[in-house]
C-alpha cells in the first residue's frame, strides 16, 4: 500500500514538473495501449474461430470455382479483414501523434520559459529552469511513449497481415 | 495724401502763433515773479536754520541715551555669556545625573524604540491595518522619539503587537470603504484571513500601506483561484477550500502580471486567427462526414438485412438496383455495371477527407510561419535595441511560439479526426468496392437454385 502511494506520489511530482501536457501524452499512451490490447486479445482469442467458421463454410460450398463463388469469396475476405483492420488506423495514429504532443509540451514550456523572462529578467536562472522542465519532460515523455507503441503497433500489423494472407490460401478457389 | 500735408501745416502755424504770444506777454511777468520767490525763500530757510538749532540740544540728549542704554547692553550681554557658561557646566552635570538615575532604563528605552521601528514595518503594511486604522502612527511616534517613551505610548506598542498576533490567528469579516480601480470608493463586506488575504464576493483586496486602501487587485488570478476566494467569502458556517498566499500579497502580485490563455492566443495574431479558422473548418468538414457516413452506413445495414427490396437512398440500394436492372445479363456485364455504379458512388463517400488531412498538415506549417515571422521581428527588435533587454525580445518570441503551439495545438485533433472519418469511410468503400459483389452473387445463386 504504502508502495501505491510513494508511486503515485512520485507520478504526481513528475506531472508537476512537467507540466499539463503530460496529461494529455498520458491519455494517448491509454488510449494506444488499450486498443493495442484490444487487438492482441482479438487475435490471439476471437480471430481464430472466425477463421474456422468461414473456412468450413467454404469448404462446405459445392461450388467453388464460379464468378459468383469468387465474390462471395471475396466478400468474405474483406469482412474479415476490416474485422481485422479495425482501429489499427487509430492506433498508428495515435503512435504518430505522442510526439507531437511532447513537442507541443516543448512549445508551451518554452512560453512560461520566456514569460518568466519578461517578467522577471534573465537575472535568475532557477526560475526558468521550471519552464525548462516543462519544456524538456513532455518531449521525452511524448518519446517513450511513441516508442512504446512503435514496436508493438508494428507487429500488430505484421500479424494482421499475415493472418490475412493465412485465411486467403486457406480458401482455394480454381 | 493731400489732406494729410494740410493738416500738418495747419498745426504747425498755430503752435508757431502762441508761442509768439508768450514771448510778448510773460517775460517783465517772469523777473517780477522770480523777485518775490528770492524773498519768500530766504524766508523759510531762516525758519528751517532755527528748527535745527533747536533740535541739536535734543538729539545730543538722544545720544547721550543711546550711548547709556549700549553700555548697559554690553553689560548685560557679559553677564548672560557667564551664565551661558555656567549653564552649559550645569547642563552637562545634570545629564550626567540623568544618565546615571537613568541606568538600565536608557536600555529599555532603546529597545522599545528598535522594536517600535521593527513593529511599524510589519504593522503598517499588514493588512490587520486595513481593519484597525491609526496603529502605525502611534508605532512611528514611539520609533522616532527622542525622549524617554511614556508608559501609554509603551502600552499602545505592547498593544499593537498583541492585536497583531492574535488577528494573524484569526478570521473576520468586517465594513470597510474599498477603493475601485476606476477612483470610486464603495463601502463592502471583506473577510480578512489572517494576516494573508483580504477577500470580497469578488475575488481577493490588496492594502495598500501608502495610501491607507483597500484596493481590489488589477487583474484577479486564474478563475478556478479566485473562485474559491469568493466561494469562501459567502460561507457561513462549516469549512471551504481557499488559496492563500503566504507571502502576503507578492505572489498575488505576481499572478496579476501573468498572462490568461486568452492573452497568450491573442499573442499570435493573424497567423494564430487563420490557423483557428482552419482548425474550426476541419472540425465542421469532420463532423458533416461523420454525421453523413454514419446515416449512410445505418441504411446500408438496414438494406443488408432487406436485399430483396433495393432502397434507392442508400449505394448499396442502388447497387442492388442496377442487379436487378440487369438480373438477365452474364457475369461479365453485370461486374462491368457494378464497377459503374460503384465508381459513381465512391466520390460522394471520401468526399472532403482529403481536406481534413491537409489542413492537418497546413496548420503546424501556419505555426513554422507565426515562428520564422516572430523570429524576423525579434532579430529587427535586437537590430534597433540591441540584446541588453530580455523583455523587449520576449514579446516577439512569444509570437513565434504561441504560434507554433497553436498550429500543434490545431494539428492533434485534426489528424486524430481524420483517422476516425478516413476509418469510417474506409469501411463504407469497403463495404460497396468488395462486398456488394459477394451479397448479389448470394442472391443470384439463391434465386438460380
Amino acid at each position: 500500500m504504502l508502495f501505491l502511494i510513494e508511486l503515485i506520489d512520485s507520478v504526481r511530482s513528475f506531472i508537476a514538473t512537467g507540466g499539463n501536457v503530460l496529461y494529455f501524452v498520458a491519455f494517448a499512451l491509454l488510449l494506444m495501449w488499450i486498443m493495442m490490447v484490444e487487438r492482441y486479445w482479438f487475435l490471439a482469442a476471437t480471430y481464430p474461430t472466425i477463421r474456422d467458421e468461414i473456412i468450413a463454410k467454404w469448404d462446405a460450398r459445392s461450388d467453388t470455382t464460379s464468378w459468383y463463388a469468387h465474390r462471395i469469396r471475396d466478400t468474405w475476405i474483406s469482412e474479415t479483414t476490416e474485422l481485422l483492420e479495425r482501429n489499427m488506423i487509430t492506433i498508428k495514429t495515435l503512435v504518430a501523434m505522442c510526439p507531437l504532443i511532447g513537442l507541443l509540451g516543448t512549445v508551451t514550456g518554452m512560453i512560461s520559459v520566456f514569460e518568466t523572462m519578461a517578467q522577471q529578467g534573465t537575472g535568475n536562472p532557477r526560475l526558468m529552469a521550471s519552464g525548462i522542465s516543462m519544456a524538456t519532460i513532455p518531449t521525452m515523455a511524448g518519446m517513450v511513449a511513441a516508442l512504446s507503441g512503435v514496436f508493438f503497433s508494428t507487429r500488430l500489423d505484421a500479424k494482421v497481415k499475415l493472418a490475412k494472407a493465412k485465411l486467403v490460401d486457406s480458401l482455394p478457389h480454381h | 495724401m493731400k489732406k494729410v500735408i494740410n493738416y500738418v501745416l495747419l498745426a504747425a502755424s498755430m503752435t508757431a502763433g502762441i508761442a509768439a504770444s508768450a514771448n510778448a506777454n510773460d517775460l517783465n511777468d517772469l523777473l517780477k515773479q522770480v523777485k518775490a520767490d528770492r524773498l519768500s525763500e530766504a524766508k523759510i530757510d531762516k525758519k528751517r536754520e532755527a528748527e535745527f538749532t533747536s533740535a541739536r540740544a535734543d538729539k545730543q540728549a538722544l545720544l547721550n541715551k543711546a550711548k547709556a542704554q549700549l553700555k548697559a547692553e554690553q553689560e548685560r550681554n557679559k553677564r548672560l555669556t557667564k551664565e551661558y557658561a555656567q549653564n552649559e557646566i550645569t547642563l552637562a552635570q545634570k545629564e550626567v545625573e540623568l544618565d546615571n538615575a537613568k541606568g538600565t532604563l536608557g536600555e529599555m528605552f532603546g529597545v522599545s524604540r528598535a522594536a517600535a521601528a521593527d513593529a511599524y514595518g510589519q504593522i503598517a503594511t499588514s493588512i490587520v491595518s486595513a481593519q484597525y486604522p491609526g496603529r502605525g502612527e502611534a508605532l512611528d511616534a514611539i520609533a522616532n522619539a527622542k525622549a524617554i517613551p511614556e508608559l501609554e505610548q509603551l502600552e499602545e506598542l505592547w498593544f499593537a503587537l498583541q492585536t497583531e498576533m492574535t488577528q494573524s490567528g484569526e478570521i473576520s469579516q468586517f465594513t470597510a470603504e474599498v477603493t475601485n480601480l476606476d477612483g470610486t470608493k464603495s463601502t463592502e463586506s471583506v473577510t480578512r484571513i489572517g494576516t494573508f488575504n483580504l477577500v470580497s464576493e469578488n475575488g481577493y483586496l490588496n492594502y495598500n500601506d501608502e495610501m491607507g486602501q483597500i484596493q481590489p487587485l488589477a487583474k484577479q488570478p486564474a478563475g478556478y483561484i479566485a473562485g474559491t476566494a469568493s466561494d469562501f467569502f459567502g460561507e457561513t458556517s462549516g469549512f471551504a477550500p481557499v488559496y492563500l498566499d503566504p507571502s502576503r500579497g507578492a505572489i498575488l502580485t505576481l499572478e496579476t502580471r501573468k498572462k490568461t490563455l486568452m492573452e497568450f492566443y491573442h499573442e499570435g495574431k493573424e497567423v494564430g486567427y487563420g490557423i483557428t479558422i482552419l482548425l474550426v473548418l476541419g472540425m465542421l468538414i469532420a463532423l458533416e462526414r461523420i454525421i453523413v457516413l454514419g446515416a449512410v452506413s445505418a441504411k446500408m445495414k438496414a438494406q443488408e438485412k432487406n436485399l430483396s427490396q433495393p432502397n434507392e437512398n442508400n449505394p448499396l440500394g442502388r447497387l442492388l438496383k442496377v442487379y436487378q436492372d440487369n438480373k438477365e445479363a452474364d457475369a461479365e456485364t453485370l461486374e462491368l455495371k457494378l464497377d459503374e455504379a460503384i465508381l459513381r458512388e465512391t466520390p460522394t463517400v471520401d468526399r472532403g477527407i482529403n481536406l481534413i488531412k491537409m489542413f492537418a498538415a497546413i496548420a503546424p506549417l501556419m505555426g513554422l510561419l507565426g515562428t520564422v515571422i516572430g523570429m524576423i521581428m525579434t532579430f529587427q527588435t535586437i537590430t534597433l535595441f540591441g540584446t541588453g533587454d530580455p523583455k523587449i525580445m520576449a514579446g516577439n518570441i512569444s509570437l513565434a511560439l504561441v504560434t507554433t503551439a497553436l498550429g500543434l495545438i490545431a494539428a492533434l485533433p485534426l489528424i486524430l479526426v481524420h483517422s476516425i472519418v478516413a476509418g469510417r469511410s474506409k469501411s463504407v468503400l469497403h463495404k460497396l468496392d468488395e462486398q456488394s459483389a459477394g451479397l448479389i452473387a448470394a442472391i443470384a445463386e439463391k434465386e438460380s437454385k
